[in-house]
């Protein structure tokens, strides 16, 4: 199967909504994709922001980024930093390492 | 007039600020944001009596036994958010329990009347933002003397 994905679909969005970031010191680009989260609190909730990034894995791979260094691993983008706290592989029809995966990010400063 | 649920809930609103760090101490929002926190919310709960079982002659204006069940939320975000959690549950519970006000004035426990206190347990939540984020449920029981005549 030709690559469908890679270059004629991933490349047009990360060149047009992808930001610059750094993976462990390592140029990439993400799309941002922070999220609202609401999470229990007893009888209320507490409304949070939970945020996200994807990144292209074949980019990733080029770089050096393994798919075991993704945890704790230090993303910067949009004025913040981050830590990987899990990440949720998006394969597609050219499998999983075609794809992308969504970081799941925790801890910078509230607010 | 004496209303002694609402003296109660409002004393316990009144602690729940005392609690150290504690951004913001609420009544029945149970909708909070993360820069708000740690933030404490009391809700009002429910009350019961033992009454229904009640088919004696006694006139329906005499003081009877009321137990109300109140609740508070502990909510907190951090990267040590059960930790920080159980700090600010030992303190609740240290101000709700031994509270002069709430003790001897209000509910009238021990040589003061025949109120009582009792904490009855905490439940947790916890879940992701963008750190832990995580809420501690605390239940309290007080039994008063509902006294129609005073209200």
């Amino acid at each position: 199967m030709p690559d469908a994905f890679g270059a004629p679909l991933y490349g047009p969005v990360y060149a047009g909504i992808g930001v610059p970031a750094t993976f462990n010191a390592v140029a990439i680009t993400v799309i941002d994709d922070t999220r609202p989260v609401t999470n229990p609190a007893g009888s209320g909730e507490v409304r949070s922001v939970g945020p996200g990034a994807f990144a292209r894995i074949p980019e990733l791979a080029a770089n050096g980024i393994a798919r075991d260094a993704y945890i704790d691993a230090t993303l910067i983008f949009n004025g913040r930093t981050w830590t990987v706290r899990s990440y949720e592989l998006r394969g597609n029809p050219n499998g999983e390492d075609a794809g992308e995966v969504r970081f799941l990010l925790k801890a910078a400063d509230v607010g | 007039m004496a209303d002694t649920r609402e003296d109660i809930l409002a004393r316990l609103h009144a602690i729940l600020a005392t609690i150290p760090n504690i951004r913001s101490a609420q009544r029945n929002n149970g909708d909070i944001t993360e820069d708000q926190l740690p933030a404490a919310v009391l809700f009002d709960g429910d009350e019961d009596t033992d009454d229904a079982s009640d088919f004696s002659m006694r006139p329906p204006h005499r003081p009877t036994m009321v137990s109300m069940t109140p609740e508070i939320v502990l909510a907190q975000q951090s990267n040590e958010a059960g930790s920080d959690l159980t700090t600010l549950r030992r303190e609740l519970l240290k101000r709700v329990l031994t509270d002069t006000a709430l003790n001897e004035t209000i509910v009238k426990t021990g040589r003061n009347g025949n109120g009582a206190i009792r904490y009855l347990g905490c439940q947790t939540d916890f879940g992701d933002g963008r750190s832990l984020t995580g809420s501690l449920l605390a239940r309290f029981m007080f039994k008063y003397t509902l006294k129609p005549d005073d209200l």
